[in-house]
């Protein structure tokens, strides 16, 4: 019984020191191994470790947590107001220095706050709203400020406060309510104008095919009468050539009926005609029937 | 520390003949207690989800596929499992409306190229790639994923014009943030893998509405126009085409006609020439005696002899038709 009471007993007390000096660290964990108070050695690898019953474990969340306060209001070179939003991904990288420097989350917010911010407006500051939103790629300039602000302000904040700065973004970019008015105003006139380029252009447009349209049909019309008249001519030509083949081969006979036929158009009911008595017309009916012969 | 109450060896069992069912039966509670124990680190991987097993706190399995397995029991090892395959929704950029809720849709405002403002609704879509980084890596991979997606938005609008982000570069601007997003969520190894960016829904603001709805009016209308002046022209051109072959046509008639009428003619007066040149004499005495008869009745006529000199006055007192005794042609011939 008494030697069960011992082994029970140094059974209990192992227990006891096995759970001081044995802790687990998760994944997403850092562990400060502080002596007394005074940080001795950090931990990052996950899993089963031991260290002193004396001695404590501090854990400190290792992930990459995001910082996105309120939008802020930046002055830009050419003096445009600009409402930035910004977000900061950050962790903790070095928990030793984060312990004796800042100590919790909501203040190193406050001093992430104070160094990229001030790195912001002061960028901004320099840049023209041009380099900020252009249709120019080439003069857009947001991505290397945000790039400097990012490396500048992840050494001062390792070095002062054992956080890493991973990336600082816009995550909108807007005007001040008062400027909007403004904006609204552009846009609508420029609006306007593109309205009224469309309608012009289309009235170009129409009238360029109307005109087109004009000159097809006066080309086709023009050259329809220039063979036309060809035709007509070649016709005429062809009727004159007819006649004169059949009139050359007795010019007497066609010069007697064509005379003859013209007389029945020439003489009308209005013409007076002189004849003399002596006429072959009449000469039978004065002189008899020798004149005649 | 229940590894350390394993029950003790069966040294004592023959031994203590006294109390010997109740010790026993605390040995058979205790294997049991520890059979039951083992046991439950049996677990099973649905088909749509991955597993993964930490040991201490430290991963030893980053990915266990869909079926049965075993780890450890509790508090040893721990077993997350996760639906990598489900898509998961993200708006970005306002919300969605939502009936239950009562909630009305919200776009946030974007700066175009042009300096514009643009109401942009985004809805992205990702899956879990890597399950270790996303459990692990970051403290909410779903807020990275949608503000990765935000600021490549903020980026990609600030460059293009406010008429393309309206219509023609859409599916440009889907593609680009999807691609330039996710390279942003890479490098925060937030273990997400982005499906798809879809705008599904980009419009001017309310107070600028009426000016971009007049600019689609005045494109309806350029457009109208332009389609009325292809009218007139199609209208035109075909009847100037019928017009010229109503001309040719007519021309070919016309010179048809002058061809045959000549060629009647001719055969006409080949005809009668041949006739007379039998008898020439005869036959212009019979021509000319039959024009005259058909000339001479309707005409005045003064017979006079032929040696007498002409009173050329008489033709003076002639010449008026209502002089009596000339009204009829055929009457008027005083000397007969």
């Amino acid at each position: 019984m008494t030697r069960r009471t011992i082994l029970l007993i140094a059974a209990f007390i192992s227990l006891v020191l096995a759970s001081l000096s044995l802790y687990t660290v998760s994944e997403t964990q850092f562990a400060l191994i502080t002596q007394f108070g005074r940080p001795v050695r950090t931990v990052t690898q996950a899993g089963l470790h031991a260290k002193w019953f004396f001695q404590s474990a501090l854990r400190f969340d290792k992930r990459l947590r995001i910082y996105n306060p309120a939008p802020s209001e930046f002055l830009t070179r050419d003096k445009k107001n600009l409402v930035i939003e910004n977000y900061v991904a950050w962790r903790i990288e070095d928990p030793s220095r984060f312990v004796q420097s800042v100590g919790d989350v909501p203040s190193a917010e406050m001093r992430l706050h104070d160094i990229i911010w001030s790195g912001l407006s002061a960028a901004f500051g320099n840049e023209d709203l041009d380099s900020l939103v252009s249709t120019d790629r080439e003069k857009l300039q947001s991505t290397a400020i945000l790039d400097a602000i990012t490396a500048g302000s992840d050494r001062a904040a390792l070095q002062q406060y054992g956080l890493s700065i991973e990336d600082v973004r816009i995550k909108r970019l807007n005007l001040p309510e008062q400027n909007k008015q403004n904006v609204f105003a552009r846009m609508r006139a420029e609006r306007g104008r593109i309205a009224m380029q469309y309608r012009a252009e289309g009235e170009e447009q129409a009238l360029a095919i109307r005109a087109n349209a004009d000159r097809q049909k006066e080309e086709i019309l023009s050259t329809a009468y220039k063979e036309a008249e060809t035709i007509r001519g070649k016709g005429d030509a062809e009727a004159t050539r007819i006649y004169g083949d059949a009139y050359s081969k007795n010019p007497q006979f066609y010069k007697l009926t064509r005379t003859l036929e013209s007389y029945k158009k020439i003489l009308d009911d209005k013409t007076t005609i002189i004849l003399s008595s002596d006429s072959d017309l009449l000469k039978i009916l004065t002189k008899g029937q020798g004149a005649a012969k | 520390m229940s590894v350390l109450i394993t029950p003790p060896v069966p040294t004592a069992t023959p031994v203590d003949p006294a109390p010997p069912s109740k010790s026993r039966r605390f040995r058979h509670i205790a294997w049991y207690v520890l059979a039951l124990w083992l046991l439950s680190g049996i677990y099973i991987v649905p088909t749509d989800q991955q597993g993964l097993v930490t040991q201490w706190g430290r991963v030893v399995e980053p990915r266990v596929f869909p079926g049965i397995h075993y780890a450890l029991p509790w508090p040893i090892d721990k077993v997350y499992k996760l639906k990598v395959r489900e898509l998961r929704r993200r708006v970005v950029g306002g919300e969605i409306p939502d009936t239950v809720l009562g909630r009305q849709a919200s776009s946030s405002e974007f700066f175009s190229g042009d300096q514009n403002l643009l109401k942009i609704r985004v809805v992205a879509q990702y899956s879990v790639s890597n399950p270790r980084d996303f459990l692990f890596a970051a403290q909410s991979p779903d807020q990275i994923v949608g503000l990765a997606v935000e600021s490549e938005l903020v980026r990609r609008a600030a460059h293009t014009r406010v008429d393309d982000i309206l219509t023609t570069q859409k599916l440009a601007i889907q593609d680009d943030v999807l691609r330039s997003a996710q390279t942003v969520v890479d490098s925060y190894r937030a273990g997400a893998l982005l499906a798809s960016i879809n705008i599904e829904s980009v419009s001017p603001p309310p107070e600028t509405a009426e000016a971009f709805r007049s600019v689609a009016g005045a494109r309806s209308d350029a457009f109208r126009i332009v389609n009325e002046a292809d009218g007139y022209a199609n209208d035109l051109v075909p009847r100037a085409r019928g017009q010229a072959d109503q001309l040719l046509d007519q021309a070919h008639s016309y010179a048809n006609g002058k061809i045959s009428r000549a060629e009647g003619d001719a055969s006409h007066f080949n005809a009668v020439a041949a006739e007379y040149r039998k008898s020439p004499q005869v036959t212009s005495t019979r021509v000319y005696l039959e024009v005259m008869e058909l000339v001479l009745p309707k005409l005045k006529k003064l017979v006079v002899d032929a040696n007498s000199n002409l009173d050329l006055s008489v033709i003076g007192k002639q010449d008026n038709s209502a002089l009596p005794g000339t009204g009829s042609g055929t009457d008027g011939v005083p000397q007969r």
